[in-house]
């Protein structure tokens, strides 16, 4: 049994404004903003912007791995930024602790099967008449399916990829598909941790709605509504975070550089979106912790999002001196969202230094919330 | 800590929906498994699976008014099972407020109906595909995975925590496996737990045939699933879903709730080996089990029963045999060893909630249901696989595996509650 806090000693990131922590906060604070227009045809959809990496290659950090091949791009996303937290706790597997020491708790978001191979099958096995036909589709379209496709659609896989590129053998648990869920992932390691069950946590989450298929998910769901009615909106974007938790009398005895603790986190049931603020308010003081100097919050350019968080910051009575709001610049990586705001609260709380706290807000629109202070140490 | 103990079941599977007809079929070896009905599969090389046959659409939909235009029968499963495990447990509605909510689910899908219409231009984002978004009625993809947790949480009001499970086929075992430790460490008292799946549709049953892991005996469909069998050549696709209330025994004893059985311990571990089979040497099979009995307090000689994952495809059963033993030791030769999957087929991420119910009633009823179609034994599986029939059980405590495709594994222990 540890010492039952929890400290956040590495973090992961591929984002759109990069993958150094310190670096993201920086260009979140100047107010850099990635949005650009999608490659593919727009016109049937509300939002006009997304927000992807450029220039990833997994094969930088993987470069003799057959496995990538399998690996959808939200798994990639996932392992790079898994072993940039790994590397950057300073932690090396079977020796600082042993693979089956180390919880894997992972968020992943919707389906994103590929639109291009997949469309050319559907058209191969319609009916003259254009419509499904299945006994084509058992007859041509199998063939025509590659086997690797079930690793590229699966919302675990991104959890087992992580697993096998690092060799981590502990307790996990795959969730999805929004950043609520990103949270539980969080909220999962930190539980194994404080329980005594595991020392040491990879928490995290990917995500990518760049591409043609997430659009028309979240534009059927309805969660371009805002861009219709304000003009602005949620910038669907791409990306993985990862965070490294220890057990803090472990990590601190092994000399790990500690960025926060976590004295404290809440989940709350409850749509940020319908609430209108009951909830955030709710949940922030169910935190105990009226007396922060950041937040992160959670808001995406989805003025209800926003305006329910303010609502509930301030019936909690948090005025922070800092207050970021990253998914405007980020873009919203859903899934792969609350690491990131855990992430960049735990840089603030290590820049602000001994007792300085943050509240990371994390949230959407179709999601659960959850909220985590980070404290400096 | 807390004790915690299974007040309410719920299951719609393919040997039946409701506790008794599940149970009543799973000890009477009633195969499930029968050729597709739910599409023309006539083309495919596979034509077989186990479907729920017996499922109140009408009911569930009017019950559930969130589940009003949902066409997914997994998202129809879980409401169904939860539905029955809430009036099983006796729990009246307003009492599950503070409940926490787990959901495991099976991988939604692209509805090829709905897209293939207007996947004629050679630009999926492109103007032929406009149509699909004109139309309200249609979907690119299936209903988001955590929409059975949205509908349950609002209709029961529960707001102890909603989690959204995607850990393939541990995904029911780790729901269970979560909330039990939510309940013994204090963090709640009771939760709504559970899993449902359906991948018998064209793109879900051929994903599996492009894996190559399914049995392709479509002509004799009760046979074809045979796990620990020396000619078992594949598993079949099954369908359901399985709910169960968990509760702290403070809970469940205050408002007199009967119990089935005692959640006692859990495990979970990776394989971090391949995402396309198991590791040969079954290392992540078996730390899930030695991390289960652990955390039960237990020790190897005080497991009475096995619940396989036992999937009847040649690599899981021989290896997760070689588990067993290495984790039980002796012990492994002297009890019950059973596959469940051998008569519902393989439920992928509702499996390990079925099968736990099937423990908690084996501990409660006093009886192993028996693994079917195992007439030849591979000689490196070696274990007691109560072939003869139902088999009387005055165990204590029944350890239930479930290990995901992707290297995930998961392990329940129950304990008979007295």
């Amino acid at each position: 049994m540890g010492s039952g806090s929890v400290v956040v000693t590495g973090i992961g990131l591929v984002t759109p404004l990069g993958r150094a922590v310190g670096e993201v906060l920086d260009r979140i604070e100047r107010g850099e903003r990635v949005a650009c227009r999608p490659t593919f045809d727009l016109t049937p959809f509300s939002c006009p912007v997304c927000a992807p990496i450029e220039g990833f290659d997994a094969e930088e950090y993987f470069p003799e791995l057959k496995t990538l091949r399998l690996m959808s791009r939200a798994a990639q996303l996932a392992v790079v930024a898994a072993r940039l937290a790994i590397a950057d706790a300073g932690i090396e597997v079977d020796r600082t602790y042993g693979g089956g020491e180390i919880a894997v708790f992972g968020a992943s978001g919707l389906a994103a099967p590929p639109m291009e191979e997949i469309v050319d099958i559907f058209r191969e096995t319609a009916a003259p008449d254009g419509t499904f036909d299945v006994q084509r589709f058992g007859r041509v379209g199998l063939k025509r399916i590659r086997p690797v496709l079930s690793f590229q659609v699966l919302g675990n896989m991104p959890v087992c990829f992580v697993s096998i590129c690092e060799e981590l053998r502990g307790e996990n648990a795959a969730y999805t598909p929004w950043e609520g869920q990103g949270a539980q992932a969080i909220v999962s390691g930190i539980r194994a941790i404080r329980s005594g069950r595991a020392p040491c946590a990879l928490v995290g989450g990917c995500d990518v709605k760049t591409h043609v298929v997430a659009f028309f998910c979240l534009q059927q769901l309805g969660l371009f509504e805002s861009w219709v009615r304000n003009g602005r909106g949620p910038i669907p974007g791409e990306g993985a975070s990862f965070l490294v938790l220890e057990d803090e009398e472990r990590a601190l005895r092994r000399g790990a550089r500690v960025y926060a603790r976590i004295p404290a986190w809440v989940l709350s049931t409850a749509d940020a979106y319908s609430s209108r603020g009951d909830s955030f308010a709710g949940m922030f003081s169910r935190l105990a912790a009226s007396a922060v100097e950041g937040f992160v919050g959670a808001g995406d350019g989805d003025a209800s999002i926003l305006d329910a968080e303010n609502e509930g910051r301030s019936r909690a009575g948090i005025a922070p001196q800092t207050v970021l709001h990253p998914k405007e610049s980020v873009g919203n990586l859903y899934a792969g969202a609350a690491a990131l705001q855990v992430a960049l609260g735990a840089e603030l709380a290590r820049r602000g230094g001994r007792g300085w706290r943050a509240i990371a807000s994390c949230a959407d629109r179709h999601s659960e919330q959850g909220a985590f202070v980070l404290e400096g140490i | 800590m807390n004790r915690v103990v299974v007040t309410g079941v719920g299951v719609m599977s393919p040997v039946g929906s409701g506790r008794e007809v599940f149970w009543g079929n799973l000890l009477a070896g009633r195969s499930g498994i029968a050729g597709i009905t739910l599409f023309d599969a006539s083309t495919f090389p596979v034509r077989i699976g186990g479907e729920v046959k017996d499922m109140d659409l009408a009911r569930i939909v009017d019950e559930f008014p969130g589940a009003a235009g949902i066409r997914e029968r997994k998202i129809l499963f879980a409401l169904g099972a939860a539905r029955d495990a809430v009036e099983d447990s006796g729990i009246r509605e307003g009492e599950l407020k503070d409940a926490v909510l787990e959901v495991g689910v099976g991988q939604e899908v692209l509805h090829l109906e709905d897209v293939t219409p207007f996947a004629h231009d050679a630009d999926p984002g492109g103007s032929s595909m406009r149509g699909l978004l004109a139309d309200p009625t249609r979907r690119a993809l299936q209903a988001p995975p955590d929409s059975a947790t949205v509908i349950l949480g609002g209709r029961y009001g529960l707001l102890g925590g909603r989690y959204t499970n995607c850990s393939a086929c541990a995904a029911g075992a780790q729901v269970v496996g979560e909330a039990f430790h939510m309940l013994r460490d204090g963090e709640v008292e009771v939760a709504l737990v559970g899993a449902a799946d359906s991948p018998i549709n064209p793109l879900g049953l051929g994903g599996f045939i492009v894996l190559r892991v399914l049995s392709e005996e479509n002509d004799r469909p009760a046979r074809a699933c045979r796990p620990f069998d020396a000619t078992r050549i594949g598993t079949v696709l099954g369908e359901g879903g399985a709910f169960l209330v968990l509760e702290t025994m403070e809970r469940a004893r205050a408002r007199g709730a009967r119990a089935y059985a005692e959640v006692v311990g859990y495990g979970s571990s990776l394989d971090a080996f391949r995402v396309s089979e198991p590791d040969p040497n079954g290392r992540g099979a078996a730390e899930s089990m030695r991390r289960a009995i652990e955390d039960a307090g237990l020790g190897a000689t005080e497991v009475d029963c096995v619940n396989t994952h036992g999937t009847g495809t040649p690599k899981n059963d021989a290896v997760e045999t070689a588990a067993i033993k290495e984790v039980l030791g002796k012990r492994a030769y002297e009890i019950p060893v059973h596959s469940v999957k051998s008569m519902t087929g393989h439920m992928i991420a509702a499996c390990g909630a079925v099968e736990i119910i099937a423990g908690c009633l084996t501990l409660a009823r006093g009886a192993v249901p028996p693994t079917i179609n195992l007439e030849r034994r591979d000689p490196r599986c070696d274990l007691d696989y109560v072939t003869e029939g139902a088999r009387r059980f005055e165990g204590e405590t029944v350890l239930s595996n479930s290990f995901g495709f992707g290297g995930q594994n998961a392990t329940v222990v129950l304990r008979r509650f007295s």
